[in-house]
């Protein structure tokens, strides 16, 4: 369980975000959703802790997240933040080798390799090991990213829950791989002792994938829960000022949104 | 000189070993004496008094006489090492206080490497003949140290004599151009040798006056001061003057243009040597300055 | 790690292992004097029995040319290193290690020695020079730091950090070209063969100084190999990643400073060095810094010999400064190895 109490964050005179609380429960997808400027990254900074808000606070499993050293977090807690740019030249490998960086001193061990060719695997890259990551298209780049992202993660922990924070991956992916992605993720999702978060524009992919949502407008939450809850003409229209309709798939009878 | 030590760092570092000073072989003499001389001033009059024979390495701003060339250099003065001067097996190494890097002076001495530096100091006609006598008396050449400053004295009574005869007192700037990218060192001050007062005084022998006055060897000058001072004759150095290549060029210099020295075409061409410090050929050197500044215009 | 990447990894930093012993064996052969291998062997074992070698070469040898050449290994793993760790610091590959003020700050020191010493007829003896440059170099990088802290924490520091030690730089450089403006000749000249370099210096004291200095920085920086792997990603990512970002950049940079101060303490201003070695392992094998670490010690030590075998042999029995020897050396280098492969910044 991930919790948010209260959180407030100012920058200078500007509050990004007002009194915002929220719950993620293990076992299932968040994501959440806004339009620009709401505040959406920062509450995810602010749930994976790379910055402290000026009121309220974080909980892991219960535990203030304050508590915890940079250590301990790295080993239970990914983040994937907007595309990383590497000065310098490293095979695609070593990058993703870095995921396993909180979990081995000095050298990697057998199943930091193991879990390495997984991740790698399961994200379709294990041909560009070798190359450098300068060299990468952007797509690329980003894949080998959520190796490296889920590297860290990958296997369960004996201390308690796993959390993965995705801010905007799907910059930079074709169609094709934005699908790819979010299914995988979603499977990534269902393990009962993980907690997955993330920011996403695309509202038909977030009623598509999604367990829960939460709509922050304007640095609060202007509603949480199931997409059909979140994605009701009201929020739409005040959030975002569009109205879409909103439609069946006769596939699966998912929500789908038609915007105009 | 700070400048132009720079230009001298680049060409010793673009100096290939075949320059002719470096990587000479060693063993000239196969007497037991050996010595490593470094000192422009020393090495000068080891050559007016003929005790050359036992020299094995001298410094690389060492260049007068010409003849000095021909033997092994082992560097600048202020950039020595010890390794350097050791391996020419010197019996003793003589320097006037001023070599560096500091490091240096001690490895000899840890070494017992014997070193001697001379009492008198070249920074009057008086010290000049001190150290003259005091050298003559250590390389055995007393009789010719006795020449040197018999015939210094002569020449330079001779001079002055002359000088009286000059109605005019001109005033005279001596420049230093072209060393570091087309600014001005100008001799000025007054006092010893290391501060430019050897060519101050032999103004004042020749019957001139120094147009700029201040402390110090070299002052980098900018051009309004020289033409504040306005000399009426302006000496240049050869580096500078060749570089121009004559003297109308010398005429349209920003600074000197505006000069009389300029105007009349008075800018005369001199050998830095002569002017820098004190030596035996002071006394031909001012007889040679007074006509020249005393000369009728072209 | 791969397999096959391991043993090429091992393999190049044999390689430079066996490169660096071979060029410290010919920097003690040769030189201004060439010492035969019984000379050197009389002296050496005259040295380590603790007697005084018989003859004034063997002396030579022992107390000149030994110690000089285990001074340029140490003081080029001091910059190859020191280069290493300020390039990952920063993630700029044209960082240099005395960038934030070292050596500068250095530089002002020895200038400030040359001029005022003599002028307070100051003469605490041979440790004065070294101790005025150390304690120049350590107090501008202090005054880089303080200076950069004012702003907020985040990305903003590591540019802060560059910007000022730039700044201070300029302003000790100003310093050093005024000081040499003021001074009589001799301490002028002084001051620009100091800023060009020289291990003619060395003796067995300052090499021990130096030794302490180098090896213990370069075994701790060996430490914080990891953790500057990570921040080779960005200073967030390289918080998630579990790295405290601030505390790294701290001991990275008093280490650099504490290893470039005392080896310019006591040579002087040596460039290109520091630059040039990270590049030229980045090139042949990649980036990490584990490997760059190790590597840039045994490149640095090499190059550095190299230059001052050069130094002393093309001209003897005079002596190039150091410092436009190793430029001339390491750019054809680097050149070379730039055209051959495709490098990516």
């Amino acid at each position: 369980m991930l919790s948010a109490s209260d959180l407030v964050y100012c920058v200078g005179r500007r509050r990004i975000l007002d009194r915002v609380s929220a719950a993620f429960d293990p076992g299932r997808l968040h994501l959440i959703i806004g339009p620009n400027g709401a505040g959406k990254s920062t509450l995810v900074k602010l749930l994976a802790r790379l910055i402290v808000p000026d009121m309220g606070d974080v909980r892991y499993g219960g535990a203030d997240a304050q508590t915890l050293t940079h250590r301990d977090l790295a080993r239970r807690r990914a983040v994937l933040s907007q595309a990383v740019e590497v000065a310098f030249p490293i095979p695609a490998r070593e990058l993703v080798m870095m995921g396993r960086y909180p979990h081995f001193t000095g050298r990697p061990s057998a199943a930091d390799e193991e879990i390495c060719d997984e991740v790698m695997d399961f994200f379709d890259v294990t041909g560009l090991a070798g190359q450098s990551y300068a060299t990468l298209s952007g797509g690329e780049k980003q894949r080998v990213n959520f190796a490296r992202v889920l590297a860290q993660v990958w296997r369960p922990i004996v201390e308690g829950c796993r959390y993965l924070f995705l801010d905007e991956p799907l910059t930079f992916l074709d169609i094709g791989h934005q699908l790819g992605f979010m299914r995988k993720v979603r499977s990534f999702a269902d393990q009962p002792d993980m907690i997955v978060v993330g920011v996403v524009h695309d509202l038909n992919l977030a009623a598509r994938f999604a367990d829960r949502l939460v709509l922050i407008d304007d640095g609060r939450v202007a509603a949480a829960g199931a997409p059909e809850d979140v994605l009701t003409p009201e929020h739409l229209q005040k959030a975002f000022h569009v109205q879409p309709i909103a439609v069946r798939n006769p596939a699966d009878g998912g929500l789908h949104l038609i915007f105009e | 000189m700070k400048l132009k030590t720079l230009a001298l760092i680049l060409v010793a570092a673009a100096a290939l070993p075949s320059c002719s000073r470096f990587g000479k072989t060693k063993g000239e003499t196969a007497g037991a004496d050996r010595m490593v001389v470094i000192s422009q001033q020393y090495n000068e009059l080891i050559y007016a008094l003929g005790a050359q024979a036992h020299l094995v390495g001298v410094d690389y701003s060492s260049t007068y006489p010409p003849e000095i060339k021909s033997v092994t250099t082992v560097g600048y003065h202020r950039a020595l090492s010890a390794e350097g001067i050791l391996s020419l097996k010197p019996t003793i190494v003589i320097h006037d206080n001023n070599i560096g890097p500091e490091q240096v002076v001690r490895q000899l001495a840890d070494l017992n490497i014997p070193m001697k530096t001379f009492d008198a100091k070249d920074d009057s006609i008086d010290g000049l003949k001190a150290l003259l006598r005091e050298m003559g008396a250590y390389f055995h050449k007393e009789q010719r140290a006795e020449e040197l400053c018999a015939t210094l004295d002569r020449d330079l009574a001779a001079a002055l004599e002359r000088a009286k005869t000059y109605t005019t007192r001109p005033r005279v700037a001596v420049i230093h151009y072209g060393r570091a990218s087309n600014v001005y060192l100008v001799v000025a001050g007054k006092g010893g040798s290391g501060d430019g007062g050897a060519a101050s005084q032999m103004i004042e022998w020749a019957g001139g006056e120094q147009a700029i006055q201040g402390k110090g060897m070299e002052r980098l000058a900018s051009p309004e001061i020289i033409a504040q001072a306005n000399p009426d004759i302006i000496l240049m150095t050869e580096f500078g003057f060749d570089r121009l290549g004559s003297l109308e060029q010398a005429k349209t210099l920003p600074g000197v243009a505006q000069t009389n020295a300029a105007r009349n075409g008075r800018i005369y061409r001199v050998s830095e040597h002569q002017l820098t410090y004190f030596n035996p050929e002071t006394g031909k050197s001012v007889e040679q300055l007074a006509d020249l500044i005393h000369q009728s215009q072209p | 790690m791969s397999a096959p990447r391991d043993r090429a990894r091992a393999l190049i930093l044999l390689g430079l292992f066996a490169a660096m012993v071979l060029v410290a064996v010919a920097s003690i052969r040769f030189g201004a004097i060439d010492f035969s291998l019984r000379q050197m062997f009389s002296a050496t074992l005259a040295l380590v029995t603790g007697r005084e070698p018989a003859t004034l070469d063997g002396r030579i040898f022992a107390e000149l040319r030994l110690p000089r050449a285990v001074m340029c290994l140490l003081v080029g793993a001091c910059l190859g290193v020191g280069g290493t760790l300020m390039q990952a610091l920063f993630r700029n590959p044209i960082v240099e290690p005395g960038l934030v003020g070292t050596s500068s700050g250095a530089a002002l020191g020895s200038a400030l020695y040359f001029v005022l010493g003599s002028v307070l007829k100051f003469n605490a003896g041979p440790w004065a020079l070294p101790v005025a440059a150390c304690i120049g170099g350590i107090a501008a990088t202090y005054v880089v730091f303080a200076l950069s802290r004012a702003g907020e924490t985040g990305r903003s520091s590591i540019v802060m950090l560059l910007l000022t030690g730039l700044a201070i730089n300029a302003l000790c450089l100003s310093g050093v070209g005024f000081l040499s403006y003021i001074a009589r000749d001799p301490q002028a000249r002084s001051i620009i063969f100091w800023n060009l370099g020289t291990m003619s210096g060395a003796d067995w004291k300052s090499v021990t100084i130096v030794g302490v200095a180098t090896l213990g920085g370069v075994a701790l920086s060996l430490r914080y190999a990891k953790p500057l792997n990570a921040l080779m990603l960005g200073e967030e990512e390289a918080l998630y990643l579990g790295v405290n970002v601030a505390r790294l950049k701290w001991a990275v940079l008093t280490i650099n400073v504490a290893m470039v101060a005392v080896a310019t303490a006591f040579t002087g201003v040596i460039g290109f060095v520091g630059l040039i070695v990270p590049h030229i392992l980045r090139i042949i094998h990649g980036a990490d810094n584990r490997y760059l670490i190790a590597g840039s010690a045994l490149l640095g030590a090499t190059l550095l010999s190299v230059a001052d075998l050069i130094a002393r042999v093309s001209l003897r029995p005079a002596e190039l400064p150091i410092g436009i020897v190793t430029s001339i050396v390491g750019v054809p280098v680097f050149l070379w190895l730039l055209r051959k492969r495709q490098y990516v910044f």
